[in-house]
């Protein structure tokens, strides 16, 4: 329980838009870790969707997704899955 | 430190500023402001470089452009080389005036951009500065909630599900103004702290998510008064669990306990969560007692002043209401 972080690409052909955005705050709601979402320097909570949508993940685009908490190796494996989802 | 190069500061301002490129156009993007603050090498032209601020915009107007023509070549010649070896940013200048050719050969040898406005200088530099002063500003996005509630900018803040979005709504439906949900861009101008939504495009501005409800386009709801694009950030409302807090909030009003952002102290007040605690009403006072504090007038203060005069029986309490019969 350090804190696990990893870079990853988006993949969706439409970026990060609302239906992975929110499939992707109720995934990290069900982990007690602490989530976030970092672009261009810019942290938001991974458990809140509004912030993800502001920061406009366009296909491409690098996010740091960071994990931190008791199940952080599960939930990690798990969002980044939805992250670079196609759909 | 915060940095734009010369190329921005052409492609953000070009048309406002009325600005042309006379040289350098291929260093722009190697050129980089770090100061709001301007240079006027009137001095320096005139032989004295002991105190040289290189790091800022040499603006050059009619003074420095006058006293030009009145030296000889020889002399002109070096004194411009001088000035043109030690400015780092850009050199500007103002008026549309024409520069000395010795200006150009040096600007391209020391690849050193330099611009012509044609506004005048004195309104040139005041825009300038503020325009700086705006792209230099220290920034930093923060997890939380703005709210204009009777025109005192309240930022709550605390983890995710505390109820900051609700809140934020019971405040809009009382008349209040939103700024910006969920993540605030935090600005720091001068010792002032101005916050405003990070969204990309003005459509995403003004939104809400409500759990349950999904997300809420306020503008459309409550219209355009219900909404602002920034405001200055006075008080920060902590909202904490009330089983994570364990007493650490106050109970008279007599502490006070300040957040550091960006270097600026803001007055906090920790609010403890509990069921049935309407959390919009509780702001609406925080609001109304930081401007009876604005005032001079401190209730909890005033209190206890009255209550330690009781205490040393310096005050006959009024019987007026004890011999009423009500």
């Amino acid at each position: 329980m350090i804190m696990i972080k990893e870079t990853i690409v988006i993949k969706n052909e439409n970026g990060l838009h609302a239906l992975p955005a929110s499939r992707f705050v109720k995934l990290a709601d069900t982990y007690s870790s602490n989530v976030s979402i970092t672009k261009d320097g810019i942290e938001v909570n991974g458990k809140s969707i509004m912030g993800i949508l502001t920061l406009a993940c366009e296909k491409g685009s690098k996010v740091i997704l960071k994990c931190e908490g008791r199940d952080e190796k599960e939930a990690m494996k798990a969002l980044r899955l939805i992250l670079e989802g196609q759909d | 430190m915060k940095k734009i190069t010369v190329q921005t500061l052409y492609e953000e301002k070009k048309k406002e500023f009325n600005l042309e490129i006379l040289v350098g156009e291929e260093f722009m993007s190697k050129r980089y402001i770090t100061t709001y603050d301007v240079f006027r090498p009137g001095l320096a032209l005139a032989g004295y470089t002991g105190y040289f601020l290189g790091d800022r915009i040499a603006i050059i107007g009619k003074t420095e452009v006058s006293f030009l023509k009145t030296l000889a070549r020889p002399v002109k010649d070096k004194r411009i080389s001088t000035v043109m070896g030690r400015v780092e940013p850009c050199v500007i200048v103002a008026k549309g005036l024409a520069l000395d050719k010795k200006f150009l050969v040096e600007a391209k040898r020391r690849k050193l951009p330099i611009l012509r406005t044609k506004m005048s200088t004195t309104p040139f530099i005041h825009k300038l500065s503020t325009y700086l002063d705006y792209k230099l500003a220290p920034t930093k996005y923060q997890q939380g909630t703005l709210v204009d509630i009777y025109g005192v900018g309240v930022l709550f803040i605390g983890k995710p599900g505390t109820g900051k979005s609700e809140c934020a709504m019971d405040l809009i439906e009382r008349g209040h103004r939103f700024v910006a949900d969920d993540l605030v861009k935090l600005v720091r101008r001068g010792d002032v702290l101005v916050g405003g939504g990070a969204e990309k495009s003005a459509r995403l501005r003004h939104h809400i998510e409500i759990r349950g409800v999904g997300i809420v386009d306020v503008f459309r709801i409550f219209g355009v008064k219900s909404v602002r694009l920034r405001k200055r950030i006075e008080v920060v409302i902590e909202l904490v669990l009330w089983d994570e807090i364990k007493g650490e909030y106050d109970r008279i009003g007599l502490q006070k306990k300040t957040k550091k952002i960006l270097d600026i102290e803001i007055p906090r007040i920790i609010i403890p969560l509990t069921a049935g605690k309407n959390i919009a009403v509780i702001a609406e006072v925080v609001a109304m007692n930081y401007l009876l504090g604005l005032r001079g007038i401190y209730p909890a203060r005033e209190y206890d002043q009255e209550l330690k005069k009781v205490l040393a029986n310096l005050e006959t309490p009024s019987v007026h209401y004890d011999e009423d019969v009500e």
